[in-house]
């Protein structure tokens, strides 16, 4: 632990702020990183850390505020001016290119220490990576291709690849672990973390994991972010689990917070059936009924198959198994065309990607899902196109200069009910929620969930997967919880008598 | 919030830009060469860019949803020799013929870039070859003139209504027909969306795959019919008969504002790009520019526009 308080700090970002269109993602942030200190940061989706981190790594610019490093103002103009200063970054997707070898990777963009005239030294360049390898002792070839390396050795390249940096800012350096244990197993991140303990002489780290009582493991010192602010700073020896999520949410658990009191009990119409559904090596044997007015909310973790499972609803990875019926019809979609033609409408997670055409309008994309109803003799009516986008933009709060304004140009909260308000055009009977509330701040989010209630209230059924457990909770009226594929628990969530989040993690993990 | 301003305004005026070029364009030649800007001089203007204008329409399909036609200045020579061998014996059925090959042809393509998802720029790249040794094979590797006999059924592209050339009269129902599709059909709206933002228009539902093989359908026999006007206007079908109208029509479309990534475009836009693109071909031949040098131009045009019109902020990687 390091107990020297009054060092200089290696780095440190003073009053910090940062704007996004519609979104304040930074508020008065300060933080700071002694040297050989691990410094975990937790917060929910949105909280910020993501954008904190691309801050310290040189992709965004603060507003306001300034980033000191040992001390001395400093400007990050880029990734690389960031590793030129002794920052480096491992991040959760990785990085490395697999085709590739690892020692390539290694010294990526930094060949020119081994080239002479032009001509690249590979011996010299493998026993440099060589020795690398060693400092975060794994047991790699660095002549072998990365595509070849398992996951958990991937990572450790990555370290190594980050301690290259010692050489290259020739001082103390700050690594940042994105999520660096989500995929990896138990005995993986043991290997992990002794390793980072072991690098403390030489880096500090910021630790951001979603795993509290990983951070709590590994890390000297914890930030807690909530909404763009640090809401905490505490000590690892003082905190606890409940305390840190406590924080992290911001309030004890508020059930007005998801509008419980709009939940109605669901109708006797059941809209999906599966049974014995199947894909792959992704999920088996799942079997649950969706009724009308009925919110289903899938709890898992990264590879519980509850991803692939919502996936497979909204048309994009069809069932190899079981059986799928949607109404009266046994299905299987093979395409999202087919799910909407169905009644389906997915809201997925990537809303700028696949929730909507950023470069058309407000108007055009409200009515993408249905447009054959706006045709006649194969012409659109445009008439009746403006009256309608008008009208749930309206009806759902969509704040926008006007209905042709470019999707671009609205905030996360207002592009995620233009992606609704498609859905409700096209009379969609089940929505498809993946992830609805990523990225949006805690007034968007309420708006979200005040229009999921409505939207159910009017005998739409939905199936949710959500960023954090005390989401899906708080919606639902039943929580399935999903493990290695199958479906280890489900659970009436009635409003008064929700499920405890620690009653469902034990069959999430 | 300044920096939307900004882009709104930049926009506005990239907007208009091809329409400025255009007229000042008309004026500077119209100011050399005064006869210039004297109706038969502005009709034979018309006349001669509706050629370039049809080729450069139905390429605008594909290049809206995101995608190229390399193939269509071949497909263009095919039909012309398509309709030289077989006027005399099918008659006004050979315009047809010649039509639906181009309609069969982007078919192929389409069918080949979205089933074997092969990039649309390597299918047909491919498609033009075959079109082209086709075109060779079947004329026996030469230019076929066609009679008298010909000509008259021919008169609906080389005659004229009230002093109108008739070439000119297709080019408008073209236009309207181009247009119609482009800015009111379900299949222009899918077009613009797979062209801004593929993945979300999939995810809404909108069938892509079938939105992209009628782009190529379109463009192929829009291609075909440019072709089929190409040799009424030159009584004769030769493999090399449009050989050198490929940049151009791809530069019309460029030049006329139409984003090269997709998603932004309009067949307005494309009408006034060929126009400058005409304009520009006669300005050369004021000023005496060797006719085979045009291409440097054109090729020159090309890069300038792409370069001014392309926002690079939003791609951040050209392959």
């Amino acid at each position: 632990m390091s107990e020297s308080p009054a060092t200089t700090p290696a780095l440190a970002l003073v009053n910090v702020d940062k704007y996004f269109p519609g979104v304040h993602a930074l508020k008065d942030v300060s933080i700071e990183i002694q040297p050989g200190e691990v410094v975990g940061l937790i917060g929910e989706n949105g909280a910020g850390k993501s954008t904190l981190m691309k801050i310290l790594s040189g992709v965004y610019q603060p507003d306001s505020g300034s980033i000191l490093i040992a001390g001395e103002p400093t400007h990050i103009a880029s990734a690389a001016d960031a590793n030129h200063k002794g920052i480096g970054m491992v991040f959760q997707e990785q990085s490395l290119l697999t085709n590739l070898t690892v020692g390539e990777n290694i010294y990526l963009g930094n060949e020119a220490q081994f080239t002479r005239f032009g001509i690249v030294d590979w011996n010299a360049l493998y026993a440099a990576a060589s020795r690398q390898l060693a400092k975060v002792q794994v047991d790699v070839d660095p002549r072998m291709r990365s595509e070849d390396l398992d996951f958990a050795a991937r990572q450790m390249v990555e370290l190594a690849k980050a301690l290259t940096l010692e050489d290259l800012a020739g001082g103390h350096l700050v690594i940042l672990l994105d999520e660096p244990t989500s995929v990896l197993e138990r005995a993986e991140i043991e290997v992990l973390f002794a390793r980072v303990r072991a690098l403390k002489s030489r880096a500090s780290f910021i630790f951001v994991s979603h795993r509290l009582d990983e951070v709590l493991e590994l890390s000297d010192r914890i930030y807690i972010m909530k909404d763009g602010a640090v809401v905490g700073d505490l000590k690892s020896g003082e905190a606890e689990v409940s305390e840190l999520h406590q924080l992290m949410v911001g309030r004890s658990l508020q059930s007005e917070y998801y509008r419980e009191t709009l939940q109605k009990p669901y109708r006797d119409e059941v809209l999906v059936e599966a049974e014995g559904l199947s894909l792959g090596t992704a999920y088996k044997d799942i079997s649950f009924k969706l009724h009308a007015g009925e919110i289903l909310g899938i709890a898992g973790v990264i590879g519980s198959g509850r991803e692939e499972l919502t996936r497979t609803l909204a048309g994009f990875a069809p069932h190899d198994g079981g059986r799928l019926r949607v109404g009266d019809r046994d299905v299987r979609l093979r395409s999202p065309a087919e799910a909407v033609d169905i009644g389906l409408g997915y809201i997925p997670r990537e809303r700028r990607v696949e929730g909507l055409v950023l470069f058309l309008s407000v108007a055009a994309n409200i009515t993408l899902g249905d447009l054959g109803s706006l045709a006649r003799f194969g012409l659109i009516n445009a008439g009746e196109e403006r009256r309608l986008a008008s009208k749930w933009s309206e009806r759902l709060n969509v704040r926008t200069p006007s209905i042709n304004t470019l999707c671009l140009n609205l905030s996360g909260g207002n592009q995620q009910k233009v992606v609704l308000a498609k859905w409700l055009n096209a009379k969609a009977r089940i929505l498809i929620l993946d992830h609805p509330t990523r990225g949006l701040d805690v007034g968007a989010k309420e708006e979200v969930y005040e229009l999921v209630r409505a939207t159910t209230a009017e005998g739409v059924a939905v199936i949710l997967t959500s960023d954090t457990l005390e989401e899906t909770i708080g919606l639902s009226h039943t929580v399935l919880v999903m493990r290695d594929g199958t479906i280890t628990h489900r659970t009436e969530a009635a409003p008064g008598a929700k499920p405890r989040q620690v009653d469902l993690i034990g069959h999430m993990v | 919030m300044n920096a939307l301003v900004e882009k709104i305004g930049a926009d506005r005026i990239r907007q208009w830009l091809p329409l400025a070029t255009l007229v000042i364009l008309v004026v500077a030649i119209g100011i050399v060469e005064p006869t210039f800007l004297q109706p038969a001089s502005l009709l034979q203007l018309a006349s001669d860019t509706a050629v370039l204008f049809i080729l450069a329409t139905g390429v605008t399909f594909v290049i809206m949803l995101g995608g190229i036609d390399l193939s269509i200045q071949s497909m263009a020579s095919l039909a012309s020799v398509i309709v030289a061998l077989t006027i005399t014996r099918l008659g006004y059925g050979s315009f047809v013929l010649a039509v639906a090959v181009g309609a069969l042809a982007g078919l192929l393509s389409g069918l080949a870039h979205v089933k074997l998802r092969i990039p649309s720029f390597i299918a047909t790249l491919a498609a033009g070859g075959v079109l082209f040794s086709t075109a060779l094979v079947i004329s026996g590797e030469r230019s076929i003139t066609m009679g008298d006999s010909a000509r008259a059924l021919q008169e609906w592209i080389t005659g004229t209504v009230f002093g109108i050339p008739n070439v000119v009269i297709v080019g408008l129902i073209v236009l309207a027909i181009a247009h119609t599709l482009q800015s009111k059909t379900r299949f222009g709206r899918y077009s613009a969306a797979i062209g801004a933002g593929e993945p979300a228009a999939y995810a809404s539902g909108v069938k892509v795959d079938r939105q992209k093989i009628f782009a190529f359908i379109l463009s192929s026999g829009f291609a075909a019919l440019a072709g089929v006007i190409l040799a009424g206007r030159l009584s004769s079908g030769s493999p090399t008969l449009a050989a050198e109208l490929l940049l151009p029509s791809i530069a019309a479309v460029v030049v006329g504002g139409t984003a090269i990534t997709g998603g932004v475009g309009s067949i307005w836009r494309t009408l006034v790009g060929a126009l400058i693109i005409s304009v520009v071909r006669i300005g050369m031949t004021f000023l005496g520019v060797n006719i085979f040098a045009q291409n440097i131009v054109f090729g020159a045009v090309l890069i300038l526009a792409v370069a001014i019109t392309i926002d690079r902020s939003k791609i951040p990687i050209v392959k």
